[in-house]
């Protein structure tokens, strides 16, 4: 029951719009996840090589680098990162969420998401987080 | 107002300013993708923020104007200029709905009916209205079918009422069961708070416990009450409120059936066991159904065509498997497996979770894991940002800063008067030098820290610029002339107050010279110019002022005419008529009463001509020029003051009384022995450097009973007023000092002859004179 940095897990949430970072930041916030904010795919890029997230929540449509980079980047061997990555987007066309299971992701979500749906699946996620690294 | 409102509301802002600049500027460059792109991504994010919030119609209409869009920017469509305007139509009713929203936190009951015919014509060039609801916008369907038992306790017929409603609006309606548990107190928790909190409330019912405990038994520190409350407030709203007790709510949607079917005696969802016991088997199965999605998502990765074969990707697939294994209950050991081994687990994993009921025990567990981290985040941290470099801060707060910066230097004002009281009323000439150097000190940094904050304030002149691209464009098209707008400077920086008060009299100006000074085109080509005319906005700073200038190459006033007009008014004499100069002619256009339009126009005449932007650019400390040569254009040129937090004074003294005078204005000090006094026309003059300066007697403009001493030297401020010198005779001239002006209110707001007042440091309210004002007075005192 301690509040231990070492074991809360971090999330990393990227999004271009302020007010969805603080809907999710918050949500996740309250669940007891430490969090961090990017606004575009190249500021997650960056906060990914200077700090470890046990989780991605990753916005597909941004300015500079968009989700689907992103997440190629994050799985590429140079940043190399296996932490799991739930891609949320507006778009629910057929083949979208393919798009970002190629890229790497590893839940497609349509926005907006249901506060405890979000909850429910970062804890799912990061439950094993010790093990897989 | 929730934060997670607020924060919308100024993304909004934003987002639609960029849409708006984007549209316009895609009119110029028609289809450049990179323009398309800006646009399209400012649409679609401000979309995906309003999915966060219940308005149906926002998100209906921004979903339309998004789809166009997306069509121009996959070069589909090219966009033409009925497209655009329906685009900024759109936009500018979302604005007017997002002011409505910020005052009331709902849309306007209108905005159904609003957005109707626009977005059948957004939707037009794609091929009529998207079929069906718009499943993507709406979220996921979260309708049930049945309703709780605790809907008891809304009154049948205000349920028949709302049911009504519901069957025929775009609105959804979400019911809220709260039930605080009865230590709630004690954890901090507010029940009656949170419920006041709850945005859009449609109705509430306080339900009471069903006995109350005897007298003996009752405690008052137990909460016995629960909540039923109606809102159309989001889920995510309702969430975000809630969030620090989310095992005492539930929250359903219920639709116009579910409620019919309640009141018609349908036997309510869990009857037997309330709120608890029917929350936990529902995180089940929806965990489950999340895990099945992690596995079906898995499932696609492997078997598409080489996208995970080895490395990061093979891993982070292996994680997520594991996980959702373990969710489902169903621990599973993938420790080296490949990419075979990880499809062969994942379809045995989907076939057991599919069918079977989840374990309870399992299943608890996240709920239990919730708990524990609730009580993490007591010791919570407000989480890294990362990336983010700009603060934006609200006004009230950088103005409350300018505030304690005034106050400092009143404060340090204060320590001048405490170094004259040392040396003169305790003759300590070492103590009175201390506190000047003191002073010195203080001095400089209180000078940095307003340097500092006013910096904060500054905004460049874009902000005031902006508005303008769209104006001409729509008021050019009503008016049938073709109007190239071109902007200058619109980096140069100046005080966000300066800025503001720029707006009504630039669009004045610029309205002027698109309704009176440009020429529709035909004309045009007769004068031998260009078809299309220009009008130009340029900014330039100039040491401590800031030079806003509007110039066209229209068709510039005319001189005679002007001087005819005003004759005819009564403005100007016979004599003046025939004696005005050009220059002095284009200037009666300031005159109060003057309007050179013929007819009063719908565009800029409203009663108020160039005399309201005279007056209210001089307000600010400023002024403003016009030169035109007619059939050339015009050109209208305003000086301003980079900022007008901080107004450096003069301080003269009548009678005892002090008085404030801009330094702007002072020219010099000068004493002059009686002897070279001189008097024409009942004007007291004098004579400096061969100019001959009238001189006002300050106590009897303002009615001060003083009188300067027999055969004393006079002391006479000078002052340069609209480029004439004038000197005031005064009692003392004292220090020059800075000043926060605050303008003059209540029964004094019309004592025009004062500016404003400011505090000084010892504590006296100083007077602060409006030059031109007192002047007149003068005039008539005379």
């Amino acid at each position: 029951m301690t509040s231990d940095t070492a074991t809360r897990a971090r999330v990393l949430v990227v999004d271009d719009a302020a007010t969805v970072r603080l809907y999710h930041n918050s949500l996740l916030s309250e669940a007891g996840f430490e969090v961090s904010e990017a606004a575009n795919g190249l500021e997650a890029v960056e906060a990914s090589l200077s700090a470890e997230f046990d989780l991605y929540v990753v916005d597909v449509n941004m300015p500079k680098m968009n989700g689907y980079t992103c997440v190629e980047t994050l799985r590429s061997e140079t940043v190399g990162t296996a932490a799991p990555v739930v891609m949320i987007s507006t778009e629910d066309r057929p083949g979208d969420a393919d798009r970002a299971y190629q890229a790497g992701a590893n839940l497609y979500l349509v926005k907006p998401v249901a506060g405890d749906r979000l909850v429910r699946v970062a804890t799912m996620l990061t439950a094993g987080r010790e093990e897989a690294a | 107002m929730n934060p997670l409102l607020s924060q919308f509301l100024a993304e909004a802002n934003d987002l639609l300013a960029s849409v708006d600049e984007g549209l316009l500027q895609l009119e110029r460059v028609p289809g450049d993708p990179e323009l398309v792109n800006e646009v399209f991504r400012a649409a679609h994010t401000f979309k995906g923020s309003s999915g966060l919030f219940d308005f149906p119609e926002l998100t209906r209409l921004t979903h339309a104007a998004e789809d166009l869009l997306d069509q121009v920017r996959g070069g589909r469509l090219a966009l033409d200029s009925g497209m655009t305007d329906d685009l900024l139509a759109a936009f500018d009713l979302i604005r007017g709905w997002l002011a409505h929203v910020t005052a009331h936190e709902r849309l306007p009951a209108s905005a159904g009916n609003d957005a109707a015919g626009l977005i059948t014509r957004l939707r037009a060039p794609l091929g009529g209205e998207e079929a069906g609801p718009t499943s993507a916008s709406a979220g996921p369907a979260r309708v049930i079918s049945a309703a709780p038992q605790w809907l008891a306790w809304f009154d049948a017929e205000w349920l028949t009422e709302t049911a009504g409603w519901l069957a025929t609006t775009a609105s959804t309606l979400r019911f809220v069961w709260y039930t605080p548990d009865t230590d709630c107190f004690f954890r901090a928790e507010d029940p009656l708070h949170l419920i006041r909190q709850v945005p859009a409330l449609d109705k509430l019912n306080v339900v009471q416990p069903q006995t109350w405990p005897t007298p003996e038994e009752y405690d008052e520190y137990a909460c016995l009450l629960s909540f039923a409350v109606a809102t159309r407030a989001a889920v995510g709203e309702l969430e975000y409120l809630f969030r620090y007790v989310p095992d005492q709510i539930e929250i359903v949607e219920l639709d116009a059936d579910a409620i019919t079917r309640h009141l018609s005696g349908e036997p309510p969802l869990h009857v037997e066991e309330p709120v608890t016991a029917a929350f936990v088997p529902m995180i089940d199965s929806e965990l489950a159904a999340d895990a099945r999605a992690v596995l079906h998502a898995a499932h696609r990765a492997l078997t598409m065509e080489g996208v995970v074969t080895e490395g990061t990707r093979l891993r982070s697939v292996r994680h997520a498997v594991t996980a959702a294994a373990g969710a489902l209950g169903v621990p599973v050991a993938l420790a080296e497996a490949g990419p075979a081994e990880l499809i062969e687990a994942v379809v045995r994993l989907a076939g057991e979770a599919a069918p079977a009921p989840v374990p309870a025990a399992v299943a608890v567990e996240p709920v239990e894991r919730r708990e524990e981290r609730a009580d993490e985040r007591r010791a919570d941290d407000p989480g890294g940002q990362v990336g983010t470099r700009v603060l934006k801060v609200d006004q009230e707060k950088v103005d409350r800063l300018m505030e304690l910066v005034g106050e400092l230097n009143v404060a340090k004002n204060g320590l001048t008067f405490l170094a004259d009281a040392a040396e003169e009323e305790f003759g300590s000439r070492v103590l009175s030098r201390r506190i000047k150097d003191q002073y010195a000190g203080l001095h400089r940094i209180a000078e940095e820290l307003q340097a500092a904050v006013m910096d904060v304030r500054m905004l460049p002149l874009s902000v005031a610029f902006g508005r303008f691209p769209r104006l001409v464009r729509d008021l050019s098209r009503r008016l049938g002339k073709t109007i190239e707008l071109v902007t200058e400077g619109e980096d140069t920086m100046a005080d966000k107050d300066v800025i503001e008060a720029l707006g009504d009299p630039l669009v004045h100006l610029v309205r002027n010279s698109l309704d009176h000074g440009i020429e529709p085109s035909d004309e045009r080509v007769a004068a031998g110019k260009a078809p299309a005319a220009r009008l130009t906005l340029a900014a330039v700073a100039d040491g401590d002022a800031v030079i806003v200038e509007v110039s066209d190459d229209g068709r510039g006033v005319d001189p005679e005419r002007v001087k005819r007009k005003a004759y005819e008014k009564g403005l100007i004499s016979e004599e003046e008529l025939e004696t005005l100069s050009d220059s002095e002619a284009v200037d009666l256009v300031f005159r109060p009463g003057f309007s050179t339009a013929d007819q009063v126009s719908d565009l800029s005449g409203r009663g108020v001509g160039m005399d309201a932007v005279r007056a209210s650019v001089e307000k600010l400390g400023g002024a403003v020029t016009m030169k035109s040569k007619f059939g050339q254009g015009t050109y209208t040129r305003l000086r301003l003051p980079l900022s007008m937090a901080v107004t450096q004074v003069m301080v003269v003294s009548v009678s005892g009384q002090r008085f404030g005078i801009p330094v702007d204005l002072v020219v010099e000090t000068v004493r002059v022995p009686v002897a070279e006094m001189g008097r024409v026309l009942h004007q007291d003059v004098v004579m400096m450097r061969g100019e001959v300066v009238p001189v006002i007697d300050l106590a009897r403009v303002l009615d001060m009973p003083w009188a300067p001493g027999e055969g004393e030297d006079r002391r006479i401020l000078v002052v340069s007023v609209n480029g004439q010198r004038i000197g005031l005779l005064v009692e003392a001239f004292h220090r020059e000092v800075d000043v926060i002006l605050k303008p003059m209110e209540g029964l004094l707001a019309y004592a025009d002859e004062f500016s404003g007042t400011a505090l000084l440091g010892d504590g006296l309210v100083l007077l602060v004179l409006n030059m031109k004002e007192v002047l007149g007075l003068a005039a008539r005192v005379a």
